[in-house]
């Protein structure tokens, strides 16, 4: 009898194929070598970067470094830090230079306090990048008609939030996310505010192909087992989902062991 | 040569091209891209790239990020 989870359920995004669901950010963490551990604990195949300015001191910490040197492992640069299109339509492109992938996590949100995806510049640098042969994943609103039209300008995913970044808010956005899971055609990944493995458990349940964890990883008390842990639970919630989940009783409580009345011994 | 570097000013010492800039600067060999005056130059391009006075010069790196 064959097994799931037994690496027969592969998905496939800007035409490579992957078997981890759980996509892993390398910000916050507090070294180098937790980092890497985190991302080897994870399995994850897909691992976000962001770019900023070389400071004038050449002897920055190279907290990358470590991370070319694993095998397996798709650059994905963010945009974070762009305030609008033509701002991250740059950064992209600065990201392949250096990611050495067309992967690009367009990520606009120009308000410090919320983080929270603009919509529109998000849009016109996803159909700008697209059009480039980047492969888009774009960081957007738990919205399905935005996701429909960056489906439709060649996103080759969708990375709807959960709940604000580095929030731990967890899937506020549920409602919404089934929406534009029983639509897409491309993956859906949860990108932001998970904050325990049954969150990205639950995600994956409903339906989601992937998620994306970084603050909830390296903010845990022990990055590495944290990454092992969210590892284990998308694989139970992608599971679970193919399985089929039983539906819901209704609020009536249907027995599990059978009622026969043989302590009493009425009808006998 | 007078040269804006990350928006402040340098004072090259011997440097003409964006190779031996980066050497001048101690980033030979790091994973960094250079934009000169608003134009990506591709690492492979670096030694044929000639610097000229009063040039901009940026000079990014991948960091850790979401």
């Amino acid at each position: 009898m064959e097994r799931q989870g037994n690496g027969q359920d592969d998905w496939i995004v800007g035409g490579r194929r992957f078997s981890s669901r759980l996509l892993m950010g390398t910000g916050k963490f507090q070294d180098s070598e937790t980092m890497v551990g985190a991302v080897l604990a994870s399995g994850a195949q897909i691992v976000t970067v962001a770019l900023r300015r070389v400071g004038r001191v050449s002897r920055e910490d190279d907290m990358l470094g470590p991370l070319h040197r694993l095998g397996g492992i798709t650059l994905m640069p963010n945009t974070s830090g762009a305030r609008n299109a033509a701002e991250a339509v740059r950064a992209a492109r600065l990201g392949r230079e250096l990611g050495g992938s067309p992967f690009v996590k367009v990520e606009i949100h120009p308000n410090p306090h919320h983080l929270m995806p603009d919509p529109i510049e998000t849009f016109e640098a996803a159909r700008v990048l697209a059009a480039e042969g980047f492969v888009v994943m774009p960081y957007m609103p738990a919205d399905p008609v935005l996701a429909r039209r960056l489906e439709d300008v060649g996103c080759a995913s969708l990375m709807p939030l959960g709940s604000a970044i580095g929030s731990g808010g967890g899937l506020a956005t549920a409602e919404m996310l089934r929406l534009i899971i029983r639509d897409a055609r491309i993956p859906v990944i949860v990108d932001a505010g998970l904050r325990s493995p049954s969150e990205a458990a639950a995600a994956l349940e409903m339906g989601c192909d992937a998620v994306l964890v970084n603050s909830a990883v390296a903010a845990s008390g022990d990055p590495i087992a944290m990454a092992a842990a969210f590892a284990q639970a998308v694989v139970a919630g992608r599971n679970a989902h193919r399985a089929g989940i039983m539906p819901r009783g209704g609020g009536t409580a249907l027995a599990t062991s059978p009622l026969t009345e043989f302590i009493s011994g009425e009808g006998t | 040569m007078k040269l804006t570097v990350n928006g402040e000013a340098y004072e090259a010492k011997r440097a003409e091209t964006v190779t031996s800039l980066l050497e001048e600067m101690g980033f030979g060999g790091r994973a960094v891209v250079v934009v000169l005056n608003d134009e990506v130059i591709p690492a492979v391009s670096r030694d044929a790239c000639g610097l000229r006075e009063g040039d901009c010069i940026d000079l990014f790196r991948l960091v850790g990020g979401g």
